[in-house]
């Protein structure tokens, strides 16, 4: 019977070509984008599952309290680990891992020259008891178990020795210190939140050898023994806090509490909580998820139109099965075994076209597209139910629209297809509902971001290189600073503790006097060049003077210290930008800052963030970075003038530019991601829908070629025939403008919610996006109606 | 075998009832070869498909055996449809997508015959109408009165004891019509119950029964001795 099914269902889809090709291509990008996004989804979910015992392992945060302000660490001190295996029995082993390239990069010497490593990384000796990743070579229990050890991933091994076998035991210089390669491991699977290059054995560090409460600096973990309540763990962890560091907190007021997280939980988890790896918010897990279920819809809903208006011309078929004795189940078996071969075919064809594109898919998301999934046991089992679940779905309608004909009217070709004429309609209106709206929230969201692009910082981005150098470098630093504006390729140069674009470092302030208010703000640690360099507008005051006394040469409490201010701090002290300057402050702990200047607002975080106080230090010292404006003219001749000066003067440090302009950029990839996947979806949504719409045209077209020939040979013109034909799907497309118009104006104002600064809510996103989808709506109708119109009425006519 | 007591079948229209049959009284006894005979809109047809539970819509009690089909329930009047009737149209009424061997086996796939079964009943019917060498060919490749033997033997792979036959030579040219009925008379002689109607009063003479029908009713009702 199957074999039957099958066959006539083959057969019956050669014939009808135009049919089979859209359905086929509707369903095939559909499922290549489900697919597509499931197995994204699926990386994203699977984050930390590969270690033994991963539900036991937790990563240990800690809340930080003071004056009522609570901070979420991720980092905790180093004594933490020691303390808890010895005083908490259900700790069963514990790890630490201290990411050293959050403070610089590390310089590594293969005896070849210095190249900078920026995914560098401490552990202690327990990380493998902890994290059981695969080894290439050496033994895992003991690679950290001495100071100067360090262990290469496979890649970052090939990369220094050509082959990973040749790495084991060699020797490394890291930073002018001696290292010996104890193993090396597989590079960390792209679903691990841990991924660095290199880990060398925290023993090296002193707080390796002396562990102590103070500073927060390090991930810590711990696998805690079966049957252990976390809550429990956690009220344990509360008594070491009281025992070790309650006292000395409370002196300051501060207070602090250690908490678990699962270590499942850290990539989709709170995302105030940084990791090793940016985050994935799990909102947008969610949002694709629908979306990749939607496209589906779309993919479906294109073959139950067709089906149904196909219905018509298989009517003489199904009343002839039915006078043969069918079973209206034998015949909705045989239809949606049609559907289901379809679903079938268009998913192997699915399969292929993902084999294809997957290292496209995986350069744009960052994440591996992983093929193999679907082969195996699981996979393959999941996909046919996939086929099934799709192909009775698809199929289901319009089989029971065809078996449930009557066979003499079926025969007649009596039945019309009106019955189903509603349905067809309300399930146009959804893909038109869902294109439209897809393309409005991709509007916004390039909206959003172009305004990011364009708003006015406060300081100038363009032509400013930031060139990362090392605290050790010391006064060397002046040097290379004034060759470099000699050589003409600068012609502003500032030394800053950061680039403007994200500022983190967090001061406490109080306007001092009898106002004890206190408050945090961000602390610049900067030169005197900064305000020229990156162009800020000093509204009051002045810049800081090379004679002025420097922040970190101070030695007591209330030595005299000048800072400048933006206007959001003044603001808050309660004072006038005229008021402000000259007053004295507390700032940290020192009791005597005199305030020189303020300079108008800036934005230097996130702009989901209003602009907050800041407070600039005089202090070239604890400076990281050079920003050197480059000159008009080519930047790429400039680098290289400024390469040179550079190498001249440090030749063992590489020379690593960053555009700030695109550094800012870079950090809204979250976002422009989204907006990139939403361009995308949409995109092939409105591509989907408008196949189904071009099908649809053409049945009706079809039903009604007599009607158009008769209409041509009364004298209507093409623009008359595409006027009948096209009115009734725009009527459907404006009732499907109208509903994506309120999910637009509902998802503006919800996504651009998390915008402190936002662009103004505008009504093109929604004229553009509804008039290209009726744009090209109406070129499928008229393609379709034109060649219609331009069959010879004679024909047409005389065939009735 | 069958027993039609006054039946009724009329559209509803907005001034009146327009009757396109009125006050049916049949009955046909099993083995006879009935021919229902009549101008256009007579009836014939409509009469053809109440009797080949087609139909359902009309008024008046059909008996077929004991069982009155109005009072049965959908599924045995199903399985009565499938186990006692094949039908033979004028237009053929074949499956395009399906060759001449899978045409004759869609009935046989519906009644859920075995396989080695289905291919022998096929073998046998191929063999009777002469089409071995066409089975793999599909209705398009061939001639009309080819196309209809094969609807013959698709009507009565499923060995139904009843035959209904709506105007079966209509397409056909007198050749090939003298065959076809050739194939109802030998059909008729191993037993089969078979009722057509046709427009050819030559057609009627390899029958048993002639009616007569005119404006929805029964005009004649003759017995054709043959000689």
């Amino acid at each position: 019977m199957w074999k039957n099914y099958l066959k006539v269902s083959f057969r019956n889809l050669q014939k009808r070509k135009l049919y089979t090709g859209i359905n086929l291509l509707g369903l095939t990008i559909a499922v290549v984008s489900f697919l597509a996004i499931c197995l994204y989804i699926h990386h994203e979910w699977s984050y930390d599952t590969m270690y033994s015992d991963y539900n036991r392992i937790y990563k240990m945060n800690q809340e930080f309290k003071s004056d009522g302000e609570s901070q979420l660490l991720s980092t905790t001190p180093s004594s933490l680990v020691p303390t808890i295996l010895e005083e908490i029995p259900e700790a069963e082993i514990g790890t630490l891992i201290f990411d050293v390239s959050i403070f610089s990069t590390v310089m590594v010497d293969a005896g070849e020259g210095n190249q900078e490593e920026s995914a560098f990384a401490y552990v202690d000796e327990n990380f493998y008891r902890v994290f059981d990743f695969k080894m290439v070579s050496g033994n895992p229990l003991q690679a950290f178990s001495e100071p100067n050890q360090v262990v290469l991933t496979k890649s970052t091994a090939e990369r220094y020795f050509g082959n990973a076998n040749a790495a084991q035991g060699q020797a490394l210089k890291i930073d002018n210190q001696d290292y010996v390669i104890s193993g090396v491991m597989e590079d960390f699977p792209s679903n691990s939140h841990i991924d660095f290059d290199f880990l060398a054995s925290f023993k090296t560090r002193r707080h390796g050898k002396n562990p102590e409460w103070s500073p927060s600096n390090y991930y810590t973990y711990v696998k805690v023994k079966p049957g252990t309540d976390p809550a429990v763990f956690e009220g344990k962890l509360k008594q070491i806090v009281d025992k070790y560091l309650g006292k000395e907190l409370a002196e300051y007021g501060y207070e602090t509490a250690f908490f678990l997280q699962p270590v499942t939980k850290i990539h989709l988890g709170d995302q105030a909580l940084d990791s090793i790896k940016p985050g994935t918010d799990i909102r947008y897990l969610y949002i694709f998820g629908i979306v990749a279920l939607l496209l589906i819809a779309i993919g479906v809903i294109n073959y139950v139109n067709l089906a149904t208006a196909e219905a018509t011309e298989r009517n003489k078929e199904v009343g002839l099965r039915k006078t043969m004795g069918a079973d209206r189940i034998q015949l909705f078996g045989q239809f949606v075994s049609e559907s289901m071969l379809l679903t079938f075919a268009s998913t192997l064809l699915s399969m292929l076209v993902l084999y294809l594109i997957s290292p496209k898919f995986s350069s744009i998301s960052g994440v591996p597209l992983r093929l193999d999934l679907l082969v195996t046991p699981l996979g393959i089992t999941l996909i046919l139910a996939f086929v099934v679940l799709i192909g009775v779905l698809a199929g289901l309608y319009p089989s029971l629209i065809l078996s449930g004909m009557e066979p003499i009217k079926a025969l007649a070709n009596k039945t019309k297809m009106g019955g189903g004429a509603w349905v067809r309609k309300t399930l146009v209106v959804f893909q038109f509902f869902f294109s439209i709206g897809l393309l409005i929230s991709t509007m916004v969201v390039k909206n959003q971001l172009d305004y990011m692009q364009e708003i006015n910082l406060g300081y100038d981005k363009e032509h400013l290189v930031s060139l990362s150098y090392h605290y050790n470098m010391g006064d060397g630093i002046e040097t290379i600073k004034n060759e470099m504006l000699r050589s003409g390729a600068a012609t502003s140069i500032s030394r800053a503790a950061d680039m403007p674009v994200y500022i983190k470092a967090g001061y406490k302030i109080s306007p001092g006097g009898d106002n004890q208010r206190e408050f945090m703000i961000t602390g610049y640690s900067v030169d005197t060049d900064l305000i020229k360099t990156i162009d800020l507008d000093l509204i009051a005051g002045n810049n800081f003077s090379e004679t002025d006394p420097k922040r970190s040469e101070l030695e007591e409490l209330d030595d005299r210290n000048l800072v400048i201010l933006n206007e959001t701090a003044v603001k808050e002290m309660g004072w006038t930008v005229e008021e402000a300057v000259g007053k004295t402050i507390n700032i940290g702990f020192n009791s005597n800052s005199e305030v020189k200047g303020v300079v108008k607002d800036f934005y230097f975080n996130s702009l989901h963030h209003q602009v907050g106080p800041l407070v600039i230090f005089n202090d070239p010292d604890q400076a990281n970075v050079l920003l050197v404006k480059l000159p008009v003219g080519n930047p790429a001749t400039h680098l290289a003038t400024l390469e040179n000066v550079w190498q001249n003067l440090v030749p063992e440090r590489p020379f690593n530019p960053v555009f700030v302009d695109q550094a800012y950029s870079h950090m809204y990839n979250s976002e422009q991601q989204a907006g990139l996947i939403f361009g995308v979806f949409s995109g092939i949504a409105i591509f989907i829908a408008c196949m189904g719409l071009f099908g649809l045209v053409s049945y009706v077209a079809l039903r009604r070629t007599r009607e158009i020939s008769i209409r041509k040979v009364l004298g209507a013109t093409q623009q008359n025939v595409v006027a009948v034909l096209a009115a009734d799907f725009l009527k459907l497309l404006l009732v499907a403008a109208i509903l994506a118009t309120g999910f637009g104006i509902w998802f503006s104002k919800s996504w651009l919610q998390d915008f402190a600064n936002r662009t103004t809510q505008s009504i093109w996103p929604f004229v553009i996006s509804i008039a290209v989808v009726f744009l090209l709506a109406l070129i499928t109708i008229a393609y379709r109606s034109w060649k219609v119109y331009s069959l010879n009425p004679a024909k047409t006519l005389k065939s009735e | 075998m069958i027993q039609l007591k006054e039946i009724d079948k009329y559209i509803e229209s907005r001034f009146q009832r327009i009757f396109i049959l009125k006050g049916i009284n049949l009955t046909i006894n099993e083995g006879e070869f009935v021919t229902l005979m009549g101008p256009s809109g007579a009836g014939k047809s409509t009469l053809l498909n109440i009797l080949g539970l087609l139909d359902e819509d009309y008024s008046g009690e059909y008996w077929f055996g004991d069982n009155n089909i109005n009072k049965m329930r959908d599924r045995d009047r199903s399985a009565l449809h499938k186990s006692e009737f094949g039908y033979i149209f004028q237009a053929y009424h074949l499956i395009d997508e399906l060759t001449v061997y899978e045409n004759i086996e869609t009935p046989l796939l519906y009644r859920k015959v075995s396989s080695n079964e289905r291919k022998s009943i096929i073998a046998d019917l191929l063999d009777r109408f002469n089409m071995v060498a066409k089975k793999d060919l599909f209705p398009a490749q061939l001639s009309g009165g080819q196309q209809q033997l094969v609807g013959i033997a698709r009507a009565i792979a499923g060995k139904p004891r009843i035959l209904l036959a709506d105007e079966p030579t209509g397409n056909l040219h007198s050749g090939q019509a003298q065959e076809i009925m050739q194939v109802f008379q030998e059909l008729h002689k191993e037993g089969t119950t078979i009722i057509q109607a046709t427009h050819a009063r030559e057609n009627a003479d390899f029958g048993t029964r002639l009616i007569q029908m005119l404006d929805g009713k029964i005009d004649q009702d003759e017995v054709i001795t043959h000689a």
